[in-house]
């Protein structure tokens, strides 16, 4: 056996080393790094920027507790933008697992940080059932498809949704996805209602929307861990994705470099072979 | 009679929420939608419930019958019942109960449910990368493009990986955003997203027509 088939048929359990150490060693030994804003992100930024103070806004938590590492930044981004703006904050989500209750976290706790009180400066709405219906329904009456908040209590006793009917009063959409509900916001609620929107997704979701962008259905768009520090940076906020921006990219460069031994290992292990024969 | 009504019905819920489409949402037949829409939620709710009564009859049958790996069916059915029974009293009785901050909902999510699904999801890290050490092999010109690619999308989506780039001369990684986001996948994006349009407005019109039955269960 040559060195290159042994490079090849490298235990499993050693790359599963390497990936631990990658994550944990930028924790012990934080190294910065220039983090460049893409174009996209600063569009989402100054779209963010141009909503008039003190409009009314809705965050949507689309996104499972699984990639919350990557989406929850995102929305704490959001509400430290809007609540900045003297914003209020209608949440929804339609991911019947975690979604309302990561909005009831995020929005208690950023509350907390700028003296917001809910019922008067933030809503959550909580989960209904089936997205196309409940986004297209939203556009009659946001009553009729949610009677209650997250809570149960009715939005007639929320003084926030006093003034709230349906998309005509919201001045601007913040869509946070892990999955392709962000699709349904742009083909319905953007396309039918006129309601500028952008957009947070993970980075397997996020090429998916660049056609949104382009488009103009999403008004900019933030990729991955990436997008959300590059978000973070453009608030001054020096958030989690900053901080695991470092992890991230050691494990990057560790699988391109496992993907190129691989790959000089199945060639030249392969060569070997022709010439011994 | 099993097979006509609830294909007539599907005919006439979708003609009404096609032909909403070119009224206004006051008109009668948007008023009709948006009564179809509120419907449609309400029955969704009970799909979520009797998704509960279907794990609940499986998991049951598999503890009393002590069949192989019936402690998992047990702690599933305790945390099904941990997490929605809490849930669904009335926070009136208890602040523990109901879905809000400080309930036994919250904590239970907060601190096992979260953690859980998160971890799960992490450890895919640890086998892509055993995977693409393993897999990922440059054997056809499709594949060292895609390898390619991949690697350059990888080194300008980290900083460290943007920093490396941009020691050559010619601004990768903006050229990367221009030429492969913004350019290649982008066409492919649009083109799966067009395609798979136009293949649900068919299947939709398949249902509508009653030549599409498998969700009445039949072929």
């Amino acid at each position: 056996m040559s060195f290159w088939d042994k490079v090849e048929g490298i235990d499993r359990r050693w790359i599963y080393l390497m990936v631990g150490l990658m994550v944990l060693i930028p924790f012990i030994f934080p190294a910065k790094f220039p983090i460049s804003i893409t174009p996209e992100a600063q569009a989402l930024f100054d779209a963010v920027e141009a909503v008039p103070d003190g409009s009314t806004v809705m965050v949507v938590f689309d996104y499972y507790p699984s990639t919350a590492a990557e989406c929850e930044p995102m929305a704490v981004g959001a509400f430290h933008h809007f609540f900045r703006k003297n914003c209020k904050i209608i949440t929804l989500s339609n991911i019947p697992l975690g979604g309302p209750s990561m909005a009831e976290t995020v929005s208690r706790d950023m509350a907390v940080q700028y003296g917001k009180e809910y019922g008067l400066d933030f809503v959550n709405l909580g989960y209904k059932y089936g997205y196309v219906a409940v986004l297209s329904g939203m556009g009659v009456s946001i009553e009729s498809i949610f009677p209650t908040d997250n809570s149960g209590t009715p939005l007639s006793e929320l003084p926030l949704m006093d003034s709230i009917v349906n998309y005509e009063q919201i001045a601007f959409i913040w869509e946070i996805a892990d999955n392709a509900t962000a699709d349904y916001w742009a083909s319905i609620v953007n396309a039918q209602y006129s309601v500028p929107m952008v957009c947070g997704a993970t980075a397997v979701m996020a090429p998916k929307f660049y056609a949104f962008v382009a488009a103009g259905q999403f008004l900019g768009l933030l990729g991955g861990m990436k997008g959300a520090a590059e978000y973070e940076l453009l608030l001054n906020e020096s958030g989690a994705a900053v901080v695991g921006m470092g992890a991230q990219s050691l494990v990057h460069l560790l699988i391109i470099a496992l993907v190129i031994l691989g790959n000089l290992g199945f060639f030249l292990g392969r060569r070997y072979r022709e010439k011994k024969r | 009679m099993r097979t006509t009504i609830p294909v007539a019905i599907a005919f006439l819920t979708g003609v009404i929420v096609v032909l909403a489409t070119w009224f206004r949402d006051d008109s009668f037949i948007g008023g009709l939608k948006q009564e179809l829409i509120i419907w449609l939620t309400i029955v969704g709710g009970f799909t979520l419930l009797l998704g509960v009564v279907s794990i609940t009859r499986v998991s049951w049958g598999s503890i009393q019958r002590r069949s192989d790996g019936w402690g998992y069916k047990a702690l599933t059915l305790l945390g099904v019942f941990a997490m929605a029974i809490p849930s669904v009293l009335s926070p009136t009785w208890s602040t523990a109960f109901g879905r809000a901050d400080g309930s036994i909902y919250d904590w239970l999510f907060n601190y096992l449910q979260m953690p859980m699904m998160s971890t799960m999801f992490a450890t895919l890290a640890f086998y892509i990368a055993s995977a693409a050490y393993r897999a990922f092999r440059a054997r056809t010109v499709e594949a060292t493009l895609l390898l390619i690619t991949a690697t350059l999308v990888m080194l300008w989506r980290v900083p460290m990986g943007e920093y490396f780039l941009n020691l050559f001369p010619g601004d990768i990684p903006s050229l990367l955003n221009t030429y492969i986001m913004n350019g290649v996948n982008l066409a492919v994006q649009r083109g799966i997203m067009i395609g798979a349009a136009l293949g649900a407005a068919a299947m939709s019109l398949r249902i509508m027509l009653g030549i599409e039955r498998t969700y009445m269960g039949k072929g």
